[in-house]
């Protein structure tokens, strides 16, 4: 069927097609696949949906299109969206959507038939492979569309996105896949990551239409008394408020949750008047308080909603027609995007506005728009072959339908993530799904899949249930629901952050002040909080991002100068003065060293420019050596620009000696003792142990009495496993996982080796200069001498005595 | 060896035991024999490698404290389907080599294991020295030294920003003595701090008694 039958619903709209829309329709209707970048609110729905809408126009009624989301939330939005199209140009068809929140009548009707258009996420798709029918009810599936591509690439959603993508392909020869993304460095990488196998012939397809943006950044009037750098403050709040009222609707991201609620009550102190106009919108508030956000997003009837990335996603709120960025956006692509949010109505400019948390910000900003506009944006790096999540589909797969092994093997190495699975790799992970095999000699008695006539098969119904419970568990910190005495659930928070709080004590919580009252299970009581004013936030939602490494080289050149006069430069001058008068600017391309004497005894501070995951797996490494050799406490902190040690001794400006320090000789052995003695890759390996089925899942809120005898921590499992079989891949996953999340080893690496031959700058400081009050300023972390549990162990007994003798 | 101070002839083992004096006398809790069979029953992939180690370490015990009597304080078994024809070869063999009498006050795990094996004396609590032993430490009263076990009790000590130290432990509260599980495949349960609580850990093989100041988390 020709594109032109699509052309009078365009009409009947008063539309015209834009050119990336008419080239997305011809190519699927082509037979290619392809991924199609666009920024949001460009009709990139109709660009991908229409070429196959119109091509089953005269087909029969089966299911024709998937449609992969990544965020469940985002699937009633995304469905509103096809339901329009479909409705004028094909009434008979029908759209729904299944994901973990679809009721189970709906869910069950879908398991019976499937409508024209299913929209589902990673998990639900992975789930229904579960179903022995499933390749049967899709019959006809022609396409399936991947939205928000950027999202999944580089996450275990995304390789679990990728094999469920290889079995559809091994179903459907004739697949056509189409991706959409937001604009990313690795564009073809990504495609390639999406499609496999299927790669050759496939189309990237830009929708970069020269869509006007301005970036601007709110100046603080008082520079001098700006904080240098790690405060975060509220200190411009009135400055914000002043650029809420200009706007008709304002949507103000910050990077953390803690933030968002601090934010909130800022504003509402500041103009009490705006209670009920403004509302908060973050990952862990109720369904119902988000619905209640967006609505009001939707229809203009709010002035301002702050937000966390929660609402980075997602079908667009045309009133929006300001967005505010508290706080460093951290990366290039991540201002654009939010930028993005804004500005929709035709004809009209997507306009963001950056409001500084410290000084050096001013400089970051200036930077992410030197970058924005010359389109330096960031890569994400595709994950390769997770172990864990391959055993995990397949016994999916093997539930759905027995498979037989040589088959299978190719097909997972259609995808991407497996192309280069070994030998090893491939016979492991089929022992640890069925009975052990060969390398897993000491699991005496266990099987999962049975091997019958040569088919790897699950028909065990308990296993079949345990399985379907795991699938769906990929992102790890278990939620805890916040309740009020009347069983009201405001939301969820992270276990880790709410076992911290002590019953008594006072958080704030969707923009109420809260007492916990008890925590238990997987509920934590709370009441409103007598006292009023300002009250602590407890801070959770931690994981900061760090500065990505195009924004940190964008304000390397910046600092050196380079780029058209900005008001962020000339703002911030003062400042940088001082730095280049007690020391000297850092940059990339060199490493300056300062070292300063204190009451503490002596500091050094190195400035490597890399994002603050990096330099604390910098300054771990460093203090980690040097203890070793003087065997004293090393104290460290670390930001996005550098990172510092304090010692009563032995830290010496010598750049033979740091060089030595900084070699990337036996980089990984180092790193790993250290890690080790930090129990890091014990913590990593929980998310490891769910996705392989080696811990069972229960629902929340249900007991079951039957598991409580095979459940078990991932710590204590880490453990037997370090004791028994410490050959296991699982484990070797766990350990380069954390490196690279915790540390981002694969950046740290490049980091060292370019220090290895960069100029070292030494300078001797009298005073703490503006780059290294803040790292100085940080909540110190103790870097204990190196060594077990015991030798740490006796080194604290040791301090606490001799606190105690000293009468402190 | 570090005597207890509460009792005249209990000492606490840094192997995570108790030894009675007078009657030669060790007490070990929660071994839960047969629980990685009970996982890989389960279709859960985890390797063997505790059965055999933890009898083989308790036998040691046995020999280097030259003790008469063998008690454990509730779950020396996991649960039923952990309970293979090797365990029971390996069981018997170990109370062959003993030749002392083993008595098990029977733990909630135990409670639920079908038969028993006919050789282990199995009582619901017992007094030893004035001590009284039971597994789960709800089952204390007030007035008497008790020890008991179920619990797991584990000590988190932070010592950085992100990282902290996690040791089985004694604890001591409520005049009651909460072992360590013995066990190698066993979790612990972090305990949360309470007043007037003591806890005793091992430190290259000495016990040593945990200030409140490094576990409290203040």
């Amino acid at each position: 069927m020709p594109v032109s039958a699509l052309l009078p619903f365009f009409q009947a709209k008063g539309w015209q097609p834009f050119d990336f829309q008419k080239q997305t329709w011809e190519a699927y209707l082509a037979g290619k696949s392809g991924l199609l970048h666009a920024p949001t609110g460009q009709g990139k729905t109709l660009a991908v949906y229409l070429g196959p809408l119109a091509e089953s126009l005269a087909a029969d009624r089966g299911c024709k299109v998937l449609w992969l989301t990544p965020l469940r939330a985002l699937a009633a939005d995304t469905l509103r969206a096809l339901r329009e199209p479909l409705a004028s140009l094909a009434p008979h068809f029908e759209a729904e959507a299944r994901t973990g929140d679809t009721p189970a009548a709906l869910r069950a009707r879908l398991r019976k038939k499937l409508p024209h258009t299913l929209v589902t996420t990673p998990e639900s798709l992975s789930l229904m492979l579960t179903h022995a029918d499933f390749a049967e009810k899709l019959g006809g599936l022609r396409c399936v569309i991947v939205d928000e591509w950027h999202e999944l690439l580089g996450t275990k959603r995304g390789v679990q996105t990728e094999l469920c993508l290889a079995r559809l392909r091994a179903w459907f020869p004739n697949l056509r896949i189409w991706g959409l993304s937001a604009t990313l460095g690795n564009l073809t990488e990504a495609r390639q990551v999406l499609l496999g196998n299927a790669f050759s012939g496939s189309l990237e397809v830009s929708a970069d239409t020269d869509k006007p943006l301005v970036i601007e950044t709110l100046i603080p009037k008082e520079i001098d008394r700006f904080p240098w750098s790690g405060h975060i403050g509220t200190r411009l709040a009135s400055q914000v408020a002043d650029e809420i009222e200009k706007a008709n609707v304002t949507l103000l991201f910050t990077n953390t949750r803690s933030q968002t609620e601090i934010w909130f009550q800022e504003l509402l102190s500041i103009r009490p008047r705006w209670k009920g106009r403004i509302a908060m919108h973050h990952g862990s508030l109720d369904r119902a308080e988000r619905d209640l956000a967006e609505n009001g997003l939707r229809d203009g009837s709010l002035k301002c909603v702050v937000a966390t990335s929660s609402l980075d996603l997602g079908v667009d709120f045309s009133p929006v027609d300001q967005v505010i960025q508290i706080g460093s956006p951290k990366g290039v692509a991540r201002l654009l995007q939010r930028a993005g949010r804004s500005g929709h109505q035709p004809g009209s400019v997507s306009r963001i506005v950056g409001v500084p948390t410290h000084a050096l910000e001013l400089v970051e900003f200036a930077a992410a728009r030197d970058a924005a506009l010359a389109r330096h944006i960031e890569s994400r790096t595709p994950l390769k072959k997770p172990l864990d999540l391959l055993a995990q589909h397949l016994v999916t797969c093997a539930i759905g339908a027995p498979f037989e092994a040589d088959a299978m093997r190719r097909e997972i190495e259609s995808s991407s993530a497996y192309a280069e699975l070994t030998d090893i790799e491939w016979r492991w992970t089929l022992g640890f799904i069925s009975n052990g095999g060969d390398a897993l000699a000491s699991y005496p008695n266990y099987h999962k899949a049975r091997l019958e006539n040569g088919l790897y098969t699950v028909d065990d119904k308990r296993l079949i249930q345990q399985q379907r419970l795991s699938i769906g568990t990929i992102s790890s910190d278990p939620a805890v629901s916040i309740r009020l005495a009347n069983g009201r659930t405001l939301g969820t928070v992270e276990e880790s952050f709410i076992s911290r709080i002590r019953p008594g004590s006072s958080l704030i919580f969707a923009g109420r002040r809260l007492t916990l009252v008890r925590f238990n299970q997987r509920v934590a009581t709370v009441k409103v909080a007598a006292r009023t004013g300002k009250g602590q936030v407890a801070i959770w939602g931690g994981s900061k991002m760090p500065l990505s490494s195009e924004l940190s080289h964008a304000i390397a050149l910046r600092l050196k100068g380079y780029g058209l006069p900005v008001r962020e430069m000339e703002a911030v001058e003062p400042i940088l003065a001082i730095q280049k008068r007690w020391s000297r600017l850092p940059d990339d391309e060199s490493l300056l060293v300062e070292h300063t004497t204190s009451r503490e005894g002596e500091h050094l501070f190195f400035y490597p420019f890399a994002g603050r995951l990096v330099h604390e797996g910098l300054a771990a490494l460093v203090a980690f050596r040097i203890s070793r050799e003087v065997g004293e406490s090393i104290l460290t902190t670390q930001n996005d620009y550098g990172f510092s040690l304090t010692a009563k001794r032995g830290l010496v400006l010598d750049e033979e000696t740091l060089r030595f320090h900084l070699s990337a000789e036996h980089l990984l052995d180092d790193l790993v003792a250290w890690m080790n003695t930090a129990e890091l890759a014990r913590r990593q390996f929980r998310e490891i142990a769910r996705i392989s089925g080696l811990i069972l899942q229960t629902p929340p809120g249900q007991k079951d009495r039957s598991q409580r005898e095979v459940q078990t921590s991932a710590t204590l499992l880490y453990e037997v496993l370090e004791r028994y079989d410490p050959e296991n891949l699982l484990l070797a996953q766990s350990r380069r996982e954390i490196l690279e999340k915790q540390l981002e080893l694969t950046r740290l690496t490049a980091v060292i080796h370019r220090l290895q031959s960069a100029p070292m700058h030494l300078v001797e400081t009298g005073n703490l200069t503006p780059m290294a009050f803040p790292l100085w300023a940080d909540r110190l972390s103790a870097m204990l001498p190196a060594g077990d549990a015991a030798t740490r162990l006796e080194a604290m007994l040791r301090t606490l005595n001799q606190a105690a003798t000293k009468g402190i | 060896m570090y005597p207890f101070l509460h009792h005249p002839t209990l000492s606490i083992l840094p192997e995570g035991c108790v030894f009675l004096g007078c009657s030669s006398t060790l007490v070990v809790a929660d071994v839960h024999l047969g629980k990685s069979a009970a996982f890989r029953a389960r279709g859960l992939p985890v390797p063997e490698g505790d059965t055999e180690r933890d009898l083989q370490r308790l036998a040691k015990l046995v020999r280097n404290y030259d003790v008469n009597h063998l008690v454990i304080a509730g779950d020396l078994f996991h649960a039923q389907a952990g309970i293979t024809g090797g365990l029971k070869t390996a069981l018997e063999r170990f109370l062959d080599e003993l030749e002392i009498t083993v008595t098990l006050v029977i733990g909630n795990h135990d409670s639920k294991i079908s038969s028993l094996p006919t050789r282990l004396k199995c009582v619901p609590h017992m007094v030893l020295e004035d001590v009284r032993i039971v597994h789960d430490p709800a089952h204390t009263h007030g007035g008497q030294l008790h020890i008991s076990g179920h619990w797991h009790p584990v000590v988190k000590i932070p010592d950085g920003k992100r990282t902290w130290l996690r040791l089985p432990c004694f604890l001591f509260r409520d005049n009651t003595l909460v072992l360590p599980a013995f066990g190698s495949f066993t979790g612990g349960a972090v305990l949360s701090p309470a007043a007037d609580d003591r806890i005793f850990a091992a430190l290259r093989d000495q016990m040593v008694e945990i200030p409140l100041a490094l576990w409290s988390g203040s």
